[in-house]
Formats: C-alpha cells, sequence, structure tokens
C-alpha cells in the first residue's frame, strides 16, 4: 500500500560521470538556508552526511553554454562566476584566467602519470 | 575615513573571544544556517585560522590573491565566443554560494556608530573579510561532503555486483525465490538491499546468522543509502531495534524473523525477505527456509532471496523448485597456497599439548622473506582456547626476541576489551600476529591481513543423544572452511596462506561443513515447530532432514518435560515455553517461580544461565580476582553465586554508576554479561506479564513527584545526546598497539585484568576523556537503577526457607538433569571427585564451579552416616547435584550446578517412582535406588509428597489456565494457597529427617526390577475395586509393563520384585488417624490416600470458611469429593474417597 502512495524519487544523474543521486529540490534558494543563495540552479540534496536535516548538498547544476547536466565533481565542472561542463572549458580554455588554465594542465598531467 | 579604520583595526583582534562573539552575534544567530555552538560553528572558527594563516602567507610570498602577473592575459586572442568573464582572477568567482547580508550591513550600520564611541565591533572591512572567509568555508564544506558522496558512488560501482544490479532486479521481479551466490568482497550483503530499496521495494527483511552483522550492516547500508541519520534502514536483535515506521529495510536476525514468523503467520509486514549466509547452515536458518517455503504456497507475492557463497548452490536452487541462480565472481587478491605438513615427529599426542614449532617457523619465515616495511598482519587459525594460549606463549617468545611482532588472542571467552584489540594498528615495522579459534573464519573480519595459518582443526559441538551430553570434539575442518580461511589473506592486497596439513589431506577433507541441524539437540525446534503448528516433525521437509532418532530424542525428552503431552501436543506449559526465547529447562523455571514468591531470584537466575558466564577464565588463577569473588560465592551453587553476583552488581551500579566497572574488573568480571543479563532479565518480565504470569506492578509509584520525573526526564535527554555522540564517533578511533601490548598479558599468566588494570592507571586521563562507558549509558536509558535496586533486594538476603524453595524449583526445571556423587568422594582428592549422571558415568565438575574447589559440601556428614554395609551409607543428609549442561572435551564435565536434598527432591520432580509393598524400598526413574528404614517413615514421607505434588501440579495448572481465562477473582485465593503450599514445600524440604540409602542400580538389578503384569485372574485382584477409589481423578490400575499398580502417572506401588505379596491383606495394619477419629486396618496405600485427603482439624475449618467466602472455594472442596453411587443401598452420594471407603467398609462389615 505504502508504495503506491509513495512518489517516485527524483534523480540527478551527470552526463559526463554517470554519478546519480536523488535530489530534493532545484533551484537557487534551498529550504531552510537562511541568508545563503546560491549564484546559479542547482540540484540539491540533503547533506546526509550531516546529522542537522537543514544542511544542504548542492549536486551539480547546467552547463551554462551547453546545458549538459553535470554534477559539481571538478572532473565533470567548474563554477568561474558560471558553471561550465569540462567539455566547455576545454573548448575556451583560452578564455579562463592563468590561474585556472594552469590547475587544469597540472591536474591533467598528474592523472596521466598515474594511467 | 581612512584614519577611522585603521583605529578599528588596530582595536579589531582577530583572535579575541569578544570579537569573535560579535561576529557570531551578526552571522550565527539562532536561525542563521551555521548557528553559534553547533558542531559545524567550531568547525568554521578551526577553519578560519587556518584560512588566515594561508592568507597571511600568501600575502608573505608577494602572491596576493588577485594575480597581478596575468594582467594583459591572453584575453586578447580570444577567438570565437566572449563568455564574459571577469578579466582579474579571483578565488571568490569560483564559489557558487553567497551570504544574502542586507540585514547584517544595517546591523552593522547602526553598530559602526556605536562602535566609534566604543571604539570596537567589527568595521566593514572585517565584515567583508570575514565574509569571504564564510563563503569559502561553504563551499569547502561542499566539497568536502559531496567528495564523500562521489568516493561511495566510485566504491559500489567498483563491486563486482554493481554490473548485476539490473539481472538481479529483473529476476526477482520474475520468480518468487532467486538464489544469488558470491564470495566475500563481492558486495552482495549490502548492495543487494540497497538495489531492491531503489527499485522501490519497501518492506525488506534481511537476516543475519550473526547480531554483530545486523548491527553493522545496518550502519554500513544507510550510510551508503545517504540515509545514516534517518531510519529507513535498521535493524532489530534481541535487545535492541532502530526499527521505525517508516524502516523500509530491516536487518535482524534468523532466530528474530522466526520469532516473528510464531506470531504473525503471514508475515505480512514484509514484501521481501532476504536471508543472507545461507551456506553457513545454521539451526535457525536450515529451520527459516523450510518455514518460507510453507509460506511461499500462502503468499505468491512475496519474494526470497537467498544469498550464499559458491558453496553448495545447487542444494538450494534445487530446494525451492529450481530457483534460478545469479552467480557473482567475489573480489579476492591472488593468495599463494604453501602446504607445510606437521613432520610427524612434531605431532602432538592426544594427551600432549601442541608443539609449537611448526608455527614458530611460520613467524621466522615471514620475518625471513618480507621486509618489515612490508606491511600485512599474520592469522593464525587453532583449534581452541588451550591450544590458542599453548601456541601464544611460544610465539610470545619469539615476540619478544625479535621485537617485530604483537601476539593477540581471539576467542569468544576473551573480555571484550581484549577481543577488540585485534583491530587496532600495530606500530610501523611491527606486525601482529592473531591467534584465534574459527571466530574468525566468518564472525569477525579483520583487515590487513595478508598472511593466515590454518592448523586445518576445528572444535565442534555435537550432541550425543544417548547420553544427553554435549561434546567438544576436535576435528578436520572442511574444504569450505579451508577455503574461507584462505580468503582472509586476500581481502586487501595479494596474500599468502600456509597450511599446516598436505595437500593429500585437503583433499580427503569433507566438502562442507555438517550442518547444525544434523549436530545439536532439536528440543527447542521441535517445541517451535509445534507451537507454529508445522505438523509431524518427522514429515516436515527440511533443506537436509536431521536424523529421525534426533528428532525422536527431542519428542521424548520435551515429553518428560511436560512441554509436549502422550499425543505429541503442546501442553499449556509447553504453549508458553514456545514462546519464551530461552532453553525449555529456563523457561520452565521461570514459570516456575512466577508460582511462588520468587520471580525476582528467578529472572535473575534465569537470565544469568542464558548468557555466557560473567566470570572470566583467565582471571581464575589471580588470587586478586579469586580473593575479591570470594563473597560472591554460594555453596549451594552456582546459579547462587550468579545471583549473588548480579545483586552485588546492581548495588554498586546503584551508588557508584560508572564505577561498576572498575568493581567487575577487580573481581575478573566481564561486565558486558551483566549487561546482557539485566536485559534479559527484563525480557523475561515482560514476557511473564503478557502471558498474566506476573501481576504488573502499580504503575510509577514516584509518579506524584514532578520534580523528580523531570529530572529523570533532562537526564535521559543527556544520555540519549551521549549515545548520538558516541555513535558519531565511532569508527574512527582505531588505535595503535604497543610493542608491549601482547606482553604484557603473557608475563602476567594470562591474566587479562592485571594487564588492563595496569594500562588504565597509565592513560587513565585520555580514557576518561574520550571513553564515555557507553554501556553504562544504554543501561541507564534502558533501566531505571532505583527500580531495579529493589527488585533485586527481595532476592538479596534471601532466607534459608526461600534458599530451600528456589532451589526446588531450579532442581524441578532442570530435571532430569541430575547426577549423583560417587560413594568413594569422601577419601578423593578434590579434583577427583566423579558423579554419575543416569546415562552418563563417572562425570567431574567443571574446574568454575563452586563444587569444584568446596566438595565438601556434598559429601554425607560423617558424624550423620552410619555404614550398613558396602558401599552403602544411611543418612538423611543425602545430596544430588542438578547441573545446567554436560559437556564433554577432554573429560565429561558438569556445569553450573546447585545441590539439592536427593529424597525430598526425587520424591517431588522425578518421573517416575516404583515402590515395594511396604514403600521402603524406591526406584526413580529406574536408575536410583533409595531404601528407608522404617517403613511408618517411608509411607510418610510418600504420602506427603504426593499430595504435596498434586496440590502443585493443581496451582501450576490453574495458573497456567488462568492467564487464558483471565479470572482475576481466583487470585486471592489462589495466593493464599500458593504461599501455603510453599510453607509445606518448605517444610518438607528442610524437616523431613527421614534415613535412607541412595545408590545406582546395578546392571543386573536393572533386568529384574520389576514383577511384570499379573494374571487378571489372581485372587488378590479382586480387591482392587477399593482400591480403584483411592485417588480420584486418576484411577489406579494395574501397570501393564512394570506390575503393581499405577497410583499416579509418576507413582507405581508395589511393583518392585523384592515385594512381599502383592496387594496382600495381611499388609493392612491398624492405624488411627491423628487428624479424624477413623481407626481401622489400613495398607499402605489406603493409608496413604486417607492422609492425603484428611486434613487436621484446624486446617479443614479454615478450608470451609474459605469455601463460603468465595466462589473458587467450592473446587478445592469439590476437587476430594466425587459423585459415587453405592450399589448396595442404591443411592447417589458426593463423598471423598476416604468417605467412600468407609461407606464400602460398613457394608463389607455388615455383611460379614
Amino acid at each position: 500500500m505504502d508504495e503506491a502512495i509513495e512518489t517516485p524519487q527524483k534523480t540527478f544523474t551527470c552526463q559526463l560521470c554517470g554519478l546519480s543521486s536523488p535530489f530534493t529540490y532545484y533551484g537557487q534558494k534551498p529550504p531552510n538556508t537562511r541568508a545563503i543563495v546560491l549564484l546559479e540552479e542547482c540540484f540539491v540534496t540533503k547533506d546526509p552526511f550531516s546529522p542537522e536535516k537543514d544542511k544542504f548538498l548542492v549536486l551539480g547544476s547546467t552547463c551554462s553554454l551547453c546545458s549538459l547536466c553535470v554534477c559539481v565533481s571538478s572532473d565533470c565542472s567548474l563554477f568561474y562566476t558560471k558553471r561550465f561542463c569540462m567539455q566547455c572549458v576545454n573548448k575556451h580554455l583560452d578564455q579562463f584566467p592563468q590561474q585556472i588554465q594552469a590547475e587544469l594542465t597540472k591536474k591533467q598531467s598528474s592523472k596521466a602519470a598515474v594511467s | 575615513m581612512d584614519s577611522d579604520r585603521r583605529r578599528d583595526s588596530r582595536s579589531w583582534d582577530w583572535d579575541s573571544p569578544q570579537c569573535r562573539s560579535q561576529l557570531d552575534e551578526i552571522f550565527f544567530r539562532e536561525n542563521d544556517y551555521i548557528r553559534a555552538g553547533s558542531p559545524e560553528h567550531k568547525e568554521f572558527w578551526a577553519f578560519f585560522d587556518r584560512f588566515q594563516r594561508f592568507k597571511i602567507k600568501r600575502e608573505m610570498s608577494g602572491s596576493g590573491f588577485s594575480g597581478e602577473e596575468e594582467r594583459g592575459g591572453k584575453d586578447k586572442k580570444t577567438g570565437t565566443k566572449d563568455l564574459g568573464l571577469p578579466k582579474e582572477y579571483d578565488a571568490r568567482y569560483r564559489i557558487n554560494v553567497s551570504v544574502f547580508t542586507r540585514d547584517v550591513e544595517e546591523r552593522m550600520g547602526r553598530s559602526d556608530q556605536r562602535s566609534r564611541q566604543r571604539s570596537s565591533g567589527p568595521g566593514s572591512q572585517e565584515i567583508s573579510d570575514f565574509r569571504l572567509a564564510l563563503l569559502h568555508f561553504l563551499d569547502f564544506s561542499q566539497k568536502q561532503s559531496f567528495g564523500k558522496l562521489a568516493k561511495l558512488r566510485r566504491e559500489q560501482k567498483n563491486l563486482p555486483i554493481f554490473q548485476y544490479q539490473d539481472r538481479i532486479l529483473e529476476l526477482v521481479r520474475l520468480h518468487p525465490v532467486v538464489v544469488v551466490a558470491g564470495d566475500t568482497g563481492c558486495g552482495k550483503s549490502t548492495q543487494v538491499p540497497q538495489y531492491l530499496l531503489s527499485a522501490g521495494f519497501s518492506h525488506i527483511a534481511c537476516t543475519q546468522p550473526r547480531r554483530i552483522a545486523c548491527i553493522s550492516l545496518a550502519k554500513r547500508v544507510s550510510f551508503e543509502s545517504l540515509n545514516q541519520y534517518g531510519s529507513k534502514v535498521g535493524y532489530q536483535i534481541r535487545f535492541e531495534t532502530t526499527r521505525t515506521t517508516s524502516t523500509k529495510l530491516l536487518f535482524l536476525t534468523e532466530g528474530l524473523l522466526l520469532r516473528q514468523i510464531q506470531q504473525d503467520e503471514s508475515l505480512d509486514q514484509y514484501q521481501v525477505v532476504i536471508v543472507d549466509e545461507v551456506h553457513e547452515r545454521h539451526l535457525h536458518c536450515d529451520f527459516l527456509l523450510g518455514v518460507l517455503r510453507t509460506l511461499l504456497k500462502q503468499r505468491p507475492n512475496l519474494r526470497l532471496i537467498l544469498m550464499s557463497a559458491t558453496i553448495n548452490i545447487k542444494l538450494f536452487s534445487e530446494y525451492f523448485n529450481s530457483a534460478p541462480v545469479l552467480q557473482v565472481p567475489g573480489r579476492l587478491f591472488p593468495i599463494q597456497v604453501i602446504y607445510q605438513p606437521i613432520p610427524p615427529e612434531e605431532q602432538a599426542s592426544r594427551s600432549e599439548k601442541l608443539d609449537p614449532r611448526p608455527y614458530l617457523r611460520i613467524l621466522q619465515g615471514i620475518d625471513q622473506r618480507y621486509p618489515p616495511e612490508e606491511r600485512g598482519d599474520l592469522l593464525l587459525f587453532l583449534s581452541g582456547v588451550a591450544e590458542i594460549s599453548t601456541i601464544q606463549e611460544a610465539c610470545q617468545i619469539y615476540a619478544t626476541h625479535t621485537r617485530r611482532w604483537i601476539v593477540l588472542p581471539l576467542h569468544s571467552t576473551l573480555s571484550l576489551a581484549q577481543q577488540d584489540k585485534v583491530f587496532d594498528i600495530a606500530p610501523p615495522g611491527v606486525r601482529k600476529c592473531i591467534i584465534s579459534t574459527n571466530i574468525a573464519e566468518t564472525s569477525v573480519t579483520i583487515d590487513g591481513v595478508r598472511f593466515v595459518a590454518d592448523s586445518g582443526k576445528v572444535k565442534e559441538m555435537s550432541f550425543d543423544p544417548k547420553a544427553k551430553m554435549q561434546r567438544l570434539q576436535e576435528f578436520w575442518i572442511s574444504r569450505a572452511s579451508s577455503e574461507q580461511r584462505k580468503g582472509r589473506a586476500g581481502r586487501t592486497g595479494p596474500g599468502v596462506c600456509y597450511r599446516l596439513y598436505s595437500e593429500s589431506d585437503y583433499n580427503a577433507f569433507a566438502p562442507y561443513p555438517v550442518p547444525e541441524i544434523h549436530r545439536v539437540a532439536l528440543d527447542s525446534l521441535i517445541l517451535q515447530m509445534k507451537s507454529m503448528n508445522l505438523g509431524d516433525p518427522l514429515s516436515f521437509v527440511f533443506i537436509d532432514p536431521p536424523p529421525s532418532s534426533s528428532i525422536q530424542t527431542a519428542v521424548t525428552y520435551l515429553k518428560q518435560q511436560g512441554a509436549l503431552d502422550n499425543r505429541s501436543e503442546l501442553t499449556s506449559i509447553g504453549k508458553l515455553l514456545a514462546q519464551l526465547p530461552v532453553d525449555v529447562v529456563i523457561g520452565k523455571m521461570l514459570v516456575l517461580g512466577s508460582l511462588f514468591n520468587l520471580v525476582e531470584p528467578m529472572l535473575t537466575v534465569a537470565a544469568a544461565l542464558s548468557v555466557q558466564s560473567p566470570f572470566l577464565r583467565s582471571s581464575q588463577q589471580n588470587p586478586d580476582c579469586a580473593t575479591a569473588r570470594q563473597p560472591l560465592h554460594s555453596n549451594h551453587g552456582d546459579p547462587f553465586t550468579l545471583l549473588n553476583t548480579f545483586n552485588a552488581w546492581v548495588e554498586v551500579k546503584g551508588e557508584r554508576g560508572g564505577g561498576s566497572r572498575k568493581w567487575c574488573r577487580r573481581r575478573g568480571l566481564e561486565e558486558q554479561r551483566l549487561y546482557e543479563m539485566v536485559n534479559l532479565r527484563r525480557q523475561f518480565k515482560e514476557l511473564l506479564k503478557s502471558h498474566g504470569l506476573l501481576e504488573s506492578e502499580e504503575t510509577a509509584p514516584s509518579g506524584g513527584d514532578r520534580a523528580k520525573r523531570r529530572e529523570r526526564l533532562t537526564e535521559r535527554r543527556k544520555l540519549h545526546q551521549l549515545k548520538r555522540d558516541h555513535e558519531q564517533q565511532e569508527g574512527s578511533k582505531r588505535k595503535v598497539l604497543k610493542l608491549e601490548e601482547g606482553q604484557d598479558g603473557e608475563l602476567s599468566g594470562s591474566g587479562s585484568d592485571t594487564e588492563e588494570r595496569g594500562r588504565g592507571r597509565k592513560d587513565k586521563k585520555d580514557r576518561k576523556e574520550q571513553d564515555v562507558d557507553i554501556q553504562e549509558v544504554k543501561f541507564k536509558l534502558r533501566h531505571n537503577v532505583s527500580e531495579l535496586q529493589e527488585a533485586v533486594s527481595v532476592s538479596q538476603d534471601l532466607s534459608s526457607r526461600q534458599q530451600a524453595l528456589l532451589k526446588l524449583l531450579l532442581c524441578r526445571g532442570l530435571y532430569p538433569q541430575l547426577a549423583l556423587p560417587d560413594e568413594h568422594n569422601t577419601t578423593r582428592k578434590d579434583s577427583d571427585q566423579v558423579f554419575h549422571t543416569r546415562s552418563k558415568q563417572g562425570v567431574v565438575i567443571h574446574p568454575t564451579s563452586v563444587f569444584s574447589s568446596d566438595p565438601e559440601v556434598l559429601h554425607v556428614p560423617e558424624a550423620d552416616s552410619r555404614d550398613t554395609g558396602p558401599d552403602r551409607k544411611d543418612s538423611s543428609k543425602h545430596q544430588l547435584l542438578a547441573f545446567v549442561t554436560l559437556l564433554e572435551t577432554n573429560k565429561p564435565y558438569l556445569s553450573n550446578c546447585v545441590r539439592v536434598p536427593a529424597l525430598q527432591a526425587l520424591l517431588l520432580v522425578s518421573n517416575s517412582v516404583d515402590t515395594n509393598a511396604d514403600c521402603t524400598r524406591l526406584v526413580v526413574d529406574g536408575w536410583l535406588e533409595l531404601e528407608l528404614k522404617e517403613p511408618e517413615e517411608a509411607l510418610r514421607v510418600l504420602s506427603t509428597a504426593i499430595s504435596l505434588r498434586a496440590e502443585w501440579e493443581r496451582l501450576l495448572q490453574a495458573q497456567l489456565g488462568q492467564n487464558q481465562a483471565g479470572e482475576a477473582s481466583v487470585q486471592g485465593l489462589s495466593r493464599r494457597n500458593r504461599e501455603k503450599l510453599s510453607e509445606n514445600l518448605v517444610r518438607f524440604l528442610l524437616y523431613t529427617e527421614v534415613v535412607y540409602s541412595l545408590q545406582r542400580l546395578t546392571a543386573l538389578q536393572t533386568q529384574n526390577l520389576y514383577v511384570g503384569p499379573q494374571p487378571e485372574s489372581d485372587s488378590s485382584y479382586a480387591e482392587t475395586p477399593d482400591l480403584s477409589l483411592l485417588f480420584p481423578g486418576a484411577d489406579p490400575k494395574p501397570d501393564p509393563i512394570k506390575g503393581g499398580l499405577q497410583v499416579t502417572s509418576f507413582f507405581t506401588y508395589n511393583c518392585l520384585t523384592d515385594s512381599k505379596d502383592l496387594y496382600s491383606e495381611c499388609l493392612r495394619t491398624f492405624w488411627s488417624c491423628p487428624n479424624c477419629d477413623l481407626y481401622m486396618p489400613l495398607t499402605p496405600l489406603e493409608r496413604m490416600h486417607h492422609e492425603a485427603s484428611c486434613r487436621p482439624a484446624g486446617e479443614k475449618e479454615q478450608e470451609e470458611k474459605e469455601s463460603e467466602g468465595g466462589r473458587a472455594g467450592s473446587s478445592s472442596m469439590s476437587a476430594l469429593t466425587r459423585a459415587y453411587h453405592c450399589d448396595v443401598c442404591n443411592e447417589d452420594l458426593t463423598l471423598t474417597s476416604t468417605e467412600i471407603l468407609k461407606h464400602k467398609r460398613q457394608h463389607m462389615y455388615s455383611a460379614k
């Protein structure tokens, strides 16, 4: 009986890495966050690792350029005033500041070293 | 303005608590996302300090936050599309959160003015610095949590079972039963329940063979399903549950699910049942499978998933109508197997200690072959505790010498603190050598093991139905166990497994271990089957049916115990016993205790006998412990020692609370067992109440005291917080072991307690700080100490009368587990005392029992005894031992014994008492012979016992029947009856001073014991109509096998071969009744019966009064009278049997 009442969980899935997890809110103002505002529309869930029920966790959002749904992992996306998926970042790498470019090359080379 | 700010900054000190609290007031108010005083708030300030240090470092090194050097960067080269990114890099642009602070700024405006006067308070620069730090903190904690989530998902994805998710769900949708087979590490136990959850199933039960697994799996799965702080995933074990109405997935033990089915036959509360670890073939698991198999016919929608290692999968699939099997590869690293059979000269013979050389070679070999910086511990499997201490001793010497090993034993009789050490970490360059029983094969999983050494041996409990004895014997393990042990080396990396047997040995091993159902006594199982209406146990379809003889033995035993009647149906006591989650014997004691005023001590004793002994074996040799324990000892028996111990502990708890831990340590007690006892005790109490065997107490006598209640409420809240805090910390506190760790224990003669005490002194401080006694917290949450103290004080100072009665009840509960001291014990050393049970001769008392150190109390006192012949002593002080277990290890041992007066106990509890004509020779249960000197005394004793038993039985039946009828009005009267009965029983136990001899029957005597059936034409048989009237209710009839007359269900008169003359009139002697004016020639039997129904004048009057007072009184009277039709005067009369007898005699004499 209970199963019938239960609303199917909305699930967020990253279109790059496949990470998926249920989310409870989409937007810029998660409930009970008082003074906090998100600077982009995000898929948000309750932070499962915090005992407090009002703590939220941003799972991901859509790329401001290609609208791909991406998680906030640094492998999949980057936020710099706006959300960019990694594909778009690489496409427009030159427009990003030096720091970010350096960081990304460093990360890539360390990855290559591992594999 | 500029100067203003400088002045402000000068007075602004980030480190000052005042300044910080001002910021707290602005940003971290009661309603804010982060509240002052919360753990996160503390984290923030810690982060803030790090952030400030980082900023200062950056400023010093010259590379500020705004990257000056990138000015005139590459934005000129922009080709395609302008992203509109700011030209200057700022780390804050990477944060997708903002803190909306208009109200803060307004406030600041105000406080700015004030601050000017007070020249303190944050300026706008401080505010914005602070806000930046806060944003970074928020971003940081988001990254942290997301990192955990990503890691979790990555790990789930990497599990071998992950790719079978869809397949599993599809199979479950299509088939009622699915078998998932996968080896260690494939992830089935944690993942399959989650797959079901995410597919929308919502009433899932997952059984585990072990309680500890229920807890740890529930914890893990709730974490993985992101519901760590909710109750979607819960567990339920004997005393603890986290289940709520929102629980969708419940981990529980097999036994508990069976209990649930017992209550809810169709098990409607679950949609899916997962039975995990079915390959382990525990008794409950095998039975559960059988029950579920029948249940599936009733509930076609029920889904059943069996999970197993890849062992004998076909068996399970076929049992469930060829259920589909999904096989998942395990995830084990490669393990190199090295066979190192023990050379013949190092093989220990049966009596010798184990030769440690083969084991030492393994340690040496590891030291030679593997550099110490390559980590990896050794797990060594031995068969038993004695073997472990032998090898531990030898390894410790080697370890002390090389300083490269920490040797740790692991078995279930160690204190929990000791067991826990195997999870601690060895310092660099040192390996742990864990020497374990098969507990580490499945129950305990230790990470970091790289080497396994397997002796190939296991000690297993088996049941000998003939001797009614458990046996702990050493066996070769099975190939399945052998592989399981090997697998322990490959959990975290490639490993090595040394087998101390040859490959041909391995090949000769049995493929699987013997399932438990083939090894143990099935009493409880059969009882449960009966109460679940599963029909004839012999025709029940088990996955692997136990031998029918084993079922038969159990049925016979249950009949002996009175749980089943002659048609093998549950008796009323049997029905109750089936509900109690304890041994039949213990259950019986509880029921018996509830009848008399001995509930409190009986609850304690029953609980104590159902858990492992709290007395640690290791501290027995410790003289300090022995002295401290001395006051707890009772020479009446081990149950009394346990009772004293529990009572003393509760008292300490009431006085000193947490101090009980130390108190226990000093006495070599495992406090955990006492906690188990107190929980179990409460469960028993509730069960008795719910079955109407215990009046519910008046609720909350202290209820009126509001202040006290409030006090208790706040205390509870505090305790709950402590418990939560503890739960959160848990897991993250593995200690690093010290090199001396194993050594301590070794040097002090394996005294875990001295070691702990030593350690406790050393680092008392940090222990106190981080180590809340969580058991104490849980205890306080669960029990009201003062209530408990009250309950316990009732049983604290038992009078000798109460003690005698309690012993009798224990004895009746334990019957037929009785042992007779050997007649030559007085001439033997303390350690050589021998006893005999009906089915096993020459058993000894376990060294843990009080009687092993104090056997004199079991001897017949010399002054009292008269030697009347070889091996024969006349005395009134013969005693028997009632015991809880008979277990054979190297010798057959009795443990948990209580001593009882022999004659009285036997007459009151035994199933069969046979006598000769004048009742001077009694044979009990066909093995014990009692010879009484005086026929006069013999008759008196026997007749008292018979009437006591009849009354006892009547009250017991009333008590058991009453809980169904629920008649409260009877209670007052029956209480008075009970009091009278207990008084009479006590009088019988303590003041029967009859001289008799007590011995076992010889084999020859047993053969020619009975006269056998007598021909019907026997002239004396004509007299029997008289006798048939003697005992109302059970009419005496000739016993078809023994001969003689079966008078009651347990008493057969005149059936022993030495009987002089059957039913002979010459046995009639004139006798005058002390209570009434009867004076006539009576046979012993007639006299006995008259005595049973004729009460002293005073008593009679009282009884009559009672019968006037209450309705129920008539029932006690009517029990003595019966309808009688006299053929001579052709009248219907209501008379007592004696009256009938008198009446008949009247006619006889007049006819003559």
